[in-house]
């Protein structure tokens, strides 16, 4: 059952080095988070802190462009290049085909992440022992930072996999803009929930109807913002692996959720 | 619609169910470990909408909105905060813009210390000299340690920002007592080891002898080879020790000469003219305390401790003055400008 | 049974008229070992009805069935085979890849892999160009390698749409050839094409489609039989002389500049040849009379109206 899966993922991947846009996207990425060595410079008096921002922001917005301009073309462009219908005919089922394509995109997002992740880590492993140096009090703080900042790339693999589902998704639902566009609404909103949650506040004097609206809302959203654990690198907090695997658990929950609703969309796609 | 269909949607939303306690479970978790930073988003609009004129949207682009909302606060406070160094250079009439960005970056990064710390020091440091208005530049000081006591309110475990709350009371405002308690509050935290020397410093300048030699002491004992402690109690120890037992004692007149004896080797040593005039207060000898601390505040334009206890005196003699920023702010928050000498509390120490 | 349907329909929307587009009620029977046809020209719904068998598409009515199984399960597309128009193939990939990216998906590998995709590059001619990429094909390359694909997990049944579309003479034989070979080995073929002419020899059975209905099927031999009629084909004829022919013959018929005459027995046609060529005309042809699929087809269309 699985293997068709795979090497519909395989073929994928194979395909998607050669899309010229994304490898732009990685280069660019490669180079914003290069120079934030030298943001660093000319701003007299800042922070490491500049350094991981600029270099965790990059590696999740470019992830998460490459997630929404890959993952929303993975299955139109096979229907609309007619590629699909060798394919069908074979023992695949659609929903072999759906978490294929899929699956082709985690492993492509996965490579671009990985180099970004690196080109930041070797940044970042440069610049922190010269800070560490200079400020011994922050010691504790500089001892968590190297794992903190691992962890959080971790992290935003699942957040920008997450991404990915939903482009997929979208793109099975609607025309290719417009699939852009439910993504990244879906993305900001997902990021603003905790607005939401504030909103529904009782204490915010919102009709009663609106709170359980803004509620629901808040329920239902991907919370993109539990994959950002920021305030741990900063404060030097240990973040254990039991609150780690549960953001990630929390993560895939949505991502099979909206596969789920992928699956269903597609199952009944003619093509 | 075909059963697995409705088995499909219905499984959609028992997941949607079924994932709500490990969300709770996750929140819990990341406010526990500190992780949530929700956004002060009725915090920004107020800000933007108060009544204070000077605050101006602009410079606030469409991307940093953008970076603000899509979950990239970090990187929109890093932008905006290179934005408002722009501001600030072009000159004054942008600074009142500038200073608002500012404060919008701390709302949106509490946790980067540098805004908090540079924001304060733009108030209290540069605001501060631009104008000559002591009326003025008591506001200035006063909301630059308000924003920094915010600061320190969204960065309870970090030393920096009481560290600089500190420093702003030593060095602008001179309110030394306020000003250890904050290195107090750094040293609780990991914190550089001056901090500890600077409450002994703190102390020398009040003047509390005493307590300056305690802190000195902690120091010694936290590091033996500390030289400039070292240094410190020794110096202490053979000019101000003395006077200050004799003034303890009640014999005044003995301890100003001690004192006395100092200054004429050195007239111009401020903390000698600190211990007199502290002794002159005690021992009831007002005007002399007012020449004191008068002759202190004008052979240093920078002791304005000096100064501030010059215009309090010069209200209880009736002498005509002005008043200092410090003054005026020492009044506006009741600080009792009053010498404490043991004698008078001994116990408290 | 191969392949079976019920009244299969696949009802797009409704023309000016108020009639369906699309697939009417589509019913007919395959049988294993055959090559059956399905015929009509551009638009009659070949493409719907082979999409619906194949279950890209699905029906608005009907049922149909392949190896008893029902359309688009995956029990059925383990021993079918299928050949779209066009076709399109991944363009990054080599004839070799391609053809190995297909075995792969009937969980095929290793040298067994390797030895069935050698031997179908063999087959259709591909083999010194196995390493071109897809998109640097021409219209013939990707109609042999597409064959080869269909034929990859050597199917019971072969679907082609528009088999010979983009070959030249020789390699559109090679492949009528190729196919009498398969029906030789058992297996069944279902052919869409609008190319009449070349399904003749080919087909066993034929449905004819048009706009979307069934207007004839049957065994192609027994369509195209015709009982007793013989042709006389002239040129050179005189007016007086078609005129005489026009009067003894069942009936005639102007075909570009020649005269075909009909009889229902040898003897009246001979006699009418020599009739002829005693008048001065030229005997193109004579024997006993075929109809074509093509007519088949004009009649059955032209019976429509």
């Amino acid at each position: 059952m699985m293997r068709p899966i795979f090497r519909v993922a395989r073929a994928t991947f194979h395909e998607a080095w050669r899309r010229r846009f994304l490898n732009g996207i990685l280069i660019f990425a490669i180079l914003i988070i290069g120079s934030s060595w030298v943001f660093a410079y000319l701003q007299p008096g800042a922070e490491l802190q500049m350094i991981i921002d600029i270099g965790l922001g990059s590696i999740r917005f470019f992830g998460m462009l490459i997630a929404v301009f890959l993952g929303t073309r993975l299955i139109p462009d096979e229907i609309e290049r007619r590629t699909v219908h060798t394919i069908l005919a074979k023992p695949v089922s659609r929903a072999q085909f759906v978490f294929g394509k899929f699956l082709g995109g985690v492993a492509t997002i996965a490579v671009n992440l990985v180099v970004m992740g690196i080109a930041f880590y070797i940044v970042f492993a440069i610049k922190a022992p010269q800070f560490a140096a200079a400020k011994p009090e922050d010691a504790l703080i500089f001892a968590a930072m190297y794992s903190n900042i691992a962890k959080a790339i971790v992290l935003a693999f699942f957040e920008v996999w997450l991404v990915l589902g939903i482009a997929v998704v979208a793109s099975t639902l609607f025309s290719w803009v417009l699939s852009v566009i439910v993504t990244f609404v879906i993305y900001f909103v997902g990021q603003m929930a905790d607005f939401f949650q504030q909103l529904s506040d009782p204490e915010r004097g919102a009709s009663k109807l609106a709170q359980i609206l803004l509620g629901t809302l808040y329920r239902v959203l991907p919370h993109f913002e539990i994959f950002d654990i920021r305030e741990a690198i900063l404060q030097g907090t240990y973040t254990p692996w039991s609150t780690l695997l549960q953001i990630i658990g929390q993560g895939l929950a949505y991502l099979v959720v909206i596969l789920l609703i992928g699956y269903l969309v597609f199952n009944e796609r003619e093509v | 619609m075909k059963s697995y269909k409705i088995i499909g949607w219905l499984a959609v939303l028992a997941l949607l169910v079924a994932v709500q306690p490990l969300d709770r479970s996750v929140e819990y978790d990341r406010l526990v470990l500190g992780l949530q930073q929700p956004t002060p988003w009725f915090q920004i609009a107020a800000r933007g909408s108060a009544g204070d004129t000077e605050l101006a949207v602009t410079g606030v682009t469409g991307v940093i909105v953008g970076a603000a909302l899509g979950g990239f606060r970090e990187v929109a406070a890093t932008m905006l905060w290179m934005k408002t160094h722009e501001y600030w250079h072009k000159g004054e009439a942008l600074q009142a813009k500038a200073l608002w960005l500012m404060r919008l970056v701390t709302l949106l990064d509490p946790h980067w210390l540098e805004p908090w710390r540079v924001t304060a020091w733009h108030l209290a440091y540069n605001l501060y000299v631009e104008t000559d208005d002591p009326a003025l530049r008591a506001k200035y000081l006063q909301m630059g340690v308000d924003c920094l006591k915010e600061g320190v309110s969204w960065n309870p475990d970090r030393y920096d920002l009481y560290l600089e709350l500190g420093w702003t009371y030593f060095d602008k405002v001179e309110d030394f007592e306020e000003a250890n308690k904050w290195f107090k509050a750094a040293m609780l935290y990991p914190h550089p080891e001056y901090v500890d020397r600077l409450v002994g410093h703190a102390y020398e300048r009040m003047p509390d002898i005493p307590r300056s030699l305690d802190a000195y002491d902690y120091c010694l004992k936290r590091d033996p080879q500390d030289h400039t402690a070292k240094g410190a109690t020794l110096t202490i120890r053979e000019r101000y020790l003395i006077p200050w037992y004799l003034a303890e004692q009640g014999k005044y007149d003995e301890a100003l000469a001690a004192i006395n004896e100092y200054l004429l080797a050195k007239p111009n040593s401020s903390l000698g003219l600190h211990v007199k005039g502290a002794i002159a207060e005690q021992a009831g000898k007002l005007r002399l305390a007012y020449d004191t601390w008068k002759l202190a505040g004008d052979i240093s334009q920078l002791d304005f401790l000096a100064q501030s206890k010059a215009v309090q005196l010069a209200h209880e003699l009736g002498i005509e003055t002005e008043d200092t920023a410090q003054y005026l702010y020492m009044q506006k928050v009741g600080k009792d400008l009053k010498v404490s000498m043991p004698g008078r509390d001994t116990m408290a120490r | 049974m191969a392949i079976r349907t019920d009244n299969l329909s696949k009802i797009y929307s409704h023309d000016a008229t108020g009639r369906p587009v699309g697939l009417i009620d589509l019913s007919l029977a395959v049988e294993e070992g055959q090559i059956f046809g399905l015929l009509g020209p551009n638009g009659s719904g070949k493409t719907t009805t082979l999409k619906l068998l194949l279950g890209l598409i699905f029906s608005t009515s009907g049922s149909g069935q392949i190896f008893g199984h029902p359309l688009g399960s995956n029990a059925t597309k383990e021993r079918i085979g299928f050949l779209p128009e066009g076709p399109y193939f991944y363009e990054h990939l080599n004839g070799m890849e391609l053809l190995s990216f297909y075995g792969t998906l009937f969980g095929m590998g290793g040298s067994r892999l390797a030895g069935r995709v050698e031997e179908l590059l063999h087959l259709v001619g591909m083999w010194d160009r196995r390493f071109i990429r897809v998109r640097d094909y021409s219209r013939g390359m990707r109609q042999r390698v597409g064959a080869a694909q269909a034929m990859i997990n050597d199917p019971d049944l072969l679907f082609l749409d528009e088999l010979t579309s983009g070959l030249d003479p020789i390699g559109a034989m090679e492949m009528h050839e190729l196919i009498l070979r398969l029906r030789d080995q058992g297996k069944t073929i279902f052919l869409c094409s609008h190319l009449l002419k070349d399904m003749e020899p080919l087909c066993d059975r034929v449905v004819i489609l048009d706009r979307g209905e069934m207007c004839q099927s049957g065994v192609v031999e027994d369509l195209l039989r015709v009982e007793n009629q013989y042709r006389l084909l002239l040129s050179n004829c005189s007016d007086e002389l078609t005129q005489q022919l026009q009067a003894s013959a069942q009936r005639t018929e102007a075909v570009d500049d020649q005269l075909a005459a009909y009889y229902t027995d040898q003897s009246a046609a001979l006699a009418a040849a020599q009739q002829a060529a005693a008048a001065g005309a030229v005997i193109e042809a004579l024997g006993a009379h075929h109809r074509t699929l093509e007519e088949v087809f004009i009649e059955a269309v032209g019976g429509e109206k």
